[in-house]
């Protein structure tokens, strides 16, 4: 630029003003790279420090105050190690890439999309992220993959694609049933050596790059830099699976479960039984019953606080036949706690994670943990059918208003107690709920049954009122133990009435009488033409 | 076209049928996509409504007896004329058809959640007490505008904000932290006009230190996922992060002059 200038100088007089113009317009043009990338940098910082600052850190590490109580942890720009590329394994990302993730985030952490950025804004964004590492500035601009074109889909597909899924020895790390709970699955650690999750492919609203099969070829191809993830490229290359069969993979994958998380719907309906009640959890009894999905949230009420639950949520199904009732609940946990296989793992994650300072598990003078404790869920009711809209407090009541438990856990088996609070629970022996759980493939199904009233004391449901329910699961494997838990909020639990007769009679009834004064208006209005 | 619209009765068919699209669903989901805070109307509310709507056009047509009497004409010619035969026996049918399925809706077994009728700004108390310390809510400034520097203020705010409120609230503010999805009633939006303009600094403050719990009956405080932050933060610190929500939405509060104009909600 210096050049550029002293010749412009040289040619003022010769050349008079035009050359000069023209000249200056060259220089203006020639220098942006560098005047405009120091005004990016810093208005990218502005935005970075608004916004990002808090979890990724002042100085790009990932080491910002929040970041101790998030697992996965936020990202260290200062190492150049992106998840979500399309590049090749351990290449540096696109521009585009880093615009991905902004816009969407990582769904299944804690990095939201940012809607509320500009694209100006992300352009800066994106200039400053890059000037965290040394390895943007040096060699050419990234270049995407070839990803060739998807040979399509359907149901031959979808099969080669369970094969291949087998070829490339997926299941050690996500399972046979793609819920992560691979043999190798406790030993995952990410780049910083912290545990890392094998992602539970079956629910595809929290993978990280995507749901989409596009989403999932693409993290295929390029791996999951920084994460024990592999690229499929050198499995391509050797001729273990072809490019086609990665694509097929990619729709098995897909098939595995659904891409959105199931929606909402309060009340969990409990539907008349024909022929019996189920007598298990078995997959025949309850095909074709309908089943309600709960999203859980980590305790983050009260302290201690459960900042990276396993338990994200819960199906639930439910038939009665008028005396008894029967609920199938359903659970994804990686780990049939306890397991000594899980052992490092639940070590880990306590070293890993903000325990709020609290120790959720005593340790032994080695420093080890002297409980490894089992895996539990607990479904909470009032005492009684509440009037009005008053219940107890969501997280097992208070001392006020005590809740009313079915509790199951995989050493003690299936109970029932009352609950004055997240840490106050009293047996509540005389109550004859029974069941069993069984876990398999990195679910947990508990079946439950239990007559609708009882005759002693305690929870009475009524065909046709709505009771309040809500949930509670624990990973023991994940030192998840007493607060440290995942919670819902209160849902509704409804039996299904015995078919009534008002539901026919009174709509006919309702006709009848409308069809009798329809008749009886308009002949009085006929007749009443003909007398005038 | 132009002779039905100037007809008495078709106006007052037309009055019906824009009424009852504008109750069922230009407030529930038009003026939303256009950006106004709206939600779909109660099905109870909008039989009121329409009854109104339905005396108010009669008690209109019969105001005037030349509009009475055409208003009435064709359904009077409905019901006698010969020519309408065809007409007159479909309405026959069809009206106790409808009123029939009406009756059903009203009979048949509903798997729907009881409605809670919730406050979302209830009226705060006098005082509370943090920790055992009594505070005078009415009239409370926050501290920290007359101390320290407002920088560092907000910088501790931030940092408490980010680790303690984002898994709810969510770093945008907007109360779609990722564990949103899993609470009803949803995370307060921060970004909301709704929310942090209508308030003054001490009701925040209340809210924050007392939570679900702290909420009166009308609040629901049973269902509210909200922690009574006084078993967790210092006084200071809810106070600063009172004054990062506010700085990183550009809202500002309301003050105790506005509030002894209009009162709260």
């Amino acid at each position: 630029m210096m050049a550029l200038r002293r010749r412009a100088f040289g040619l003022v007089a010769p050349g008079g003003l035009a050359i000069l113009a023209v000249l200056a317009i060259a220089a203006v043009s020639a220098a942006p790279p560098l005047a405009a990338q120091e005004d990016a940098v810093a208005a990218g910082k502005v935005v970075y420090d608004r916004w990002c600052a808090e979890c990724h850190g002042e100085t790009g590490q990932g080491d910002g105050s929040a970041a101790a109580s998030m697992l996965p942890r936020p990202r260290d720009f200062t190492q150049a190690l992106y998840q979500i590329r399309t590049t090749g394994s351990g290449q540096l990302p696109t521009d585009a890439d880093i615009r991905f993730a902004i816009e969407n985030g990582l769904p299944g952490t804690t990095m939201p999309g940012w809607p509320n950025l500009s694209d100006g804004e992300i352009d800066d964004l994106i200039v400053y992220l890059k000037s965290f590492s040394r390895f943007f500035a040096q060699g050419p601009a990234p270049e995407p993959l070839d990803f060739g074109s998807d040979p399509g889909g359907g149901p031959a597909a979808i099969e080669a694609g369970a094969a291949a899924y087998l070829t490339m020895l997926c299941e050690e790390c996500h399972g046979l049933s793609g819920r992560g709970d691979g043999t190798s699955a406790p030993t995952l650690e990410d780049w910083r050596g912290l545990p890392i999750r094998a992602a539970d492919l079956t629910e595809a609203w929290v993978l990280n790059g995507g749901s989409s099969v596009e989403d999932m070829h693409t993290r295929m191809l390029t791996g999951l830099d920084g994460t024990p993830m592999p690229s499929a490229i050198d499995a391509m290359n050797s001729g273990v699976v072809s490019p086609d069969e990665v694509w097929q993979l990619a729709h098995y994958l897909a098939s595995m479960g659904p891409r959105e998380m199931p929606p909402l719907r309060e009340v969990i309906r409990v539907g008349r039984a024909e022929g019996g009640l189920p007598a298990d959890g078995g997959e025949e009894a309850w095909a074709g019953v309908e089943a309600f999905y709960f999203p859980m949230s980590g305790q983050v009420v009260q302290l201690p606080r459960n900042f990276a639950p396993t338990v994200d949520g819960l199906w639930v199904q439910g038939l009665h036949d008028g005396t008894d009732m029967a609920l199938r609940v359903q659970w994804n946990d990686p780990s049939n706690s306890p397991d000594s296989n899980w052992d490092e793992w639940q070590d880990k994650i306590t070293a890993a994670l903000d325990l709020d300072g609290a120790e959720p598990i005593a340790l032994d003078s080695a420093g080890a943990p002297t409980v490894r404790p089992p895996d539990a869920v607990l479904l909470q009711f009032p005492f009684e059918p509440p009037e009005g809209t008053d219940r107890p407090y969501f997280l097992m009541g208070d001392a006020r208003e005590p809740v009313y438990l079915w509790t199951w856990d995989s050493e003690a088996g299936v109970g029932a107690g009352r609950g004055r609070g997240l840490d106050s629970v009293e047996p509540l022996a005389e109550d004859p709920v029974t069941g069993e759980a069984t876990w398999e493939e990195g679910r947990w199904t508990l079946y439950l049954r239990r007559p609708i009233e009882i005759e002693s004391d305690g929870l009475d449901f009524a065909e046709g009122t709505p009771m309040p329910i809500a949930f509670q699961a624990w990973d023991g494997s994940s030192a998840e133990v007493g607060k440290r838990s995942s919670v819902s909020t209160w849902y509704y639990i409804l039996l299904e009435p015995p078919a009534s007769s008002t539901v026919v009679v009174t709509p006919l009834l309702a006709m009848l009488l409308t069809g009798a004064f329809g008749l009886v208006l308009v002949r009085r209005a006929q007749d009443r033409r003909r007398d005038g | 076209m132009k002779r039905y619209l100037s007809h008495p009765f078709w106006q007052g068919a037309i009055v019906i049928v824009v009424s009852y699209v504008a109750f069922e669903w230009v407030i529930g989901y038009v003026l939303p996509v256009i950006g106004v805070a709206s939600a779909p109307v109660p099905s109870s509310v909008i039989l009121q409504y329409m009854l109104t709507v339905l005396v108010g056009i009669v008690l209109y047509m019969s105001a005037d007896e030349a509009r009475w009497k055409s208003f009435k004409k064709p359904i009077h010619e409905t019901m006698v004329a010969s020519d309408r035969k065809t007409l007159r026996g479909i309405l026959m049918v069809a009206l106790p058809v409808l009123i029939g399925w009406l009756a059903y809706q009203n009979v048949r077994p509903s798997y729907a959640a009881p409605a809670t009728l919730r406050s979302v700004h209830p009226a705060p108390p006098n005082q509370l007490t943090f920790r055992g310390e009594t505070i005078e809510l009415t009239g409370l400034e926050n501290p920290l505008h007359e101390e320290g520097s407002i920088e560092e203020h907000l910088a501790v705010g931030k940092r408490i904000y980010v680790r303690n409120c984002v898994p709810c609230h969510g770093d945008l503010l907007d109360g779609q932290g990722h564990y949103a999805p899993a609470f009803n009633p949803v995370p307060a939006d921060f970004t909301s006009s709704g929310n942090l303009p209508q308030l003054t600094e001490s009701y925040v403050f209340w809210r924050i230190v007392k939570g679900g719990p702290g909420l009166p009956r009308e609040g629901t405080p049973w269902d509210s996922a909200m922690p009574a932050w006084e078993t967790i933060l210092e006084q200071d610190e809810i106070w600063a992060t009172i004054l990062y929500l506010y700085d990183q939405t550009g809202f500002t509060p309301r003050t105790w002059e506005e509030e002894g104009e209009g009162g709260h909600e």
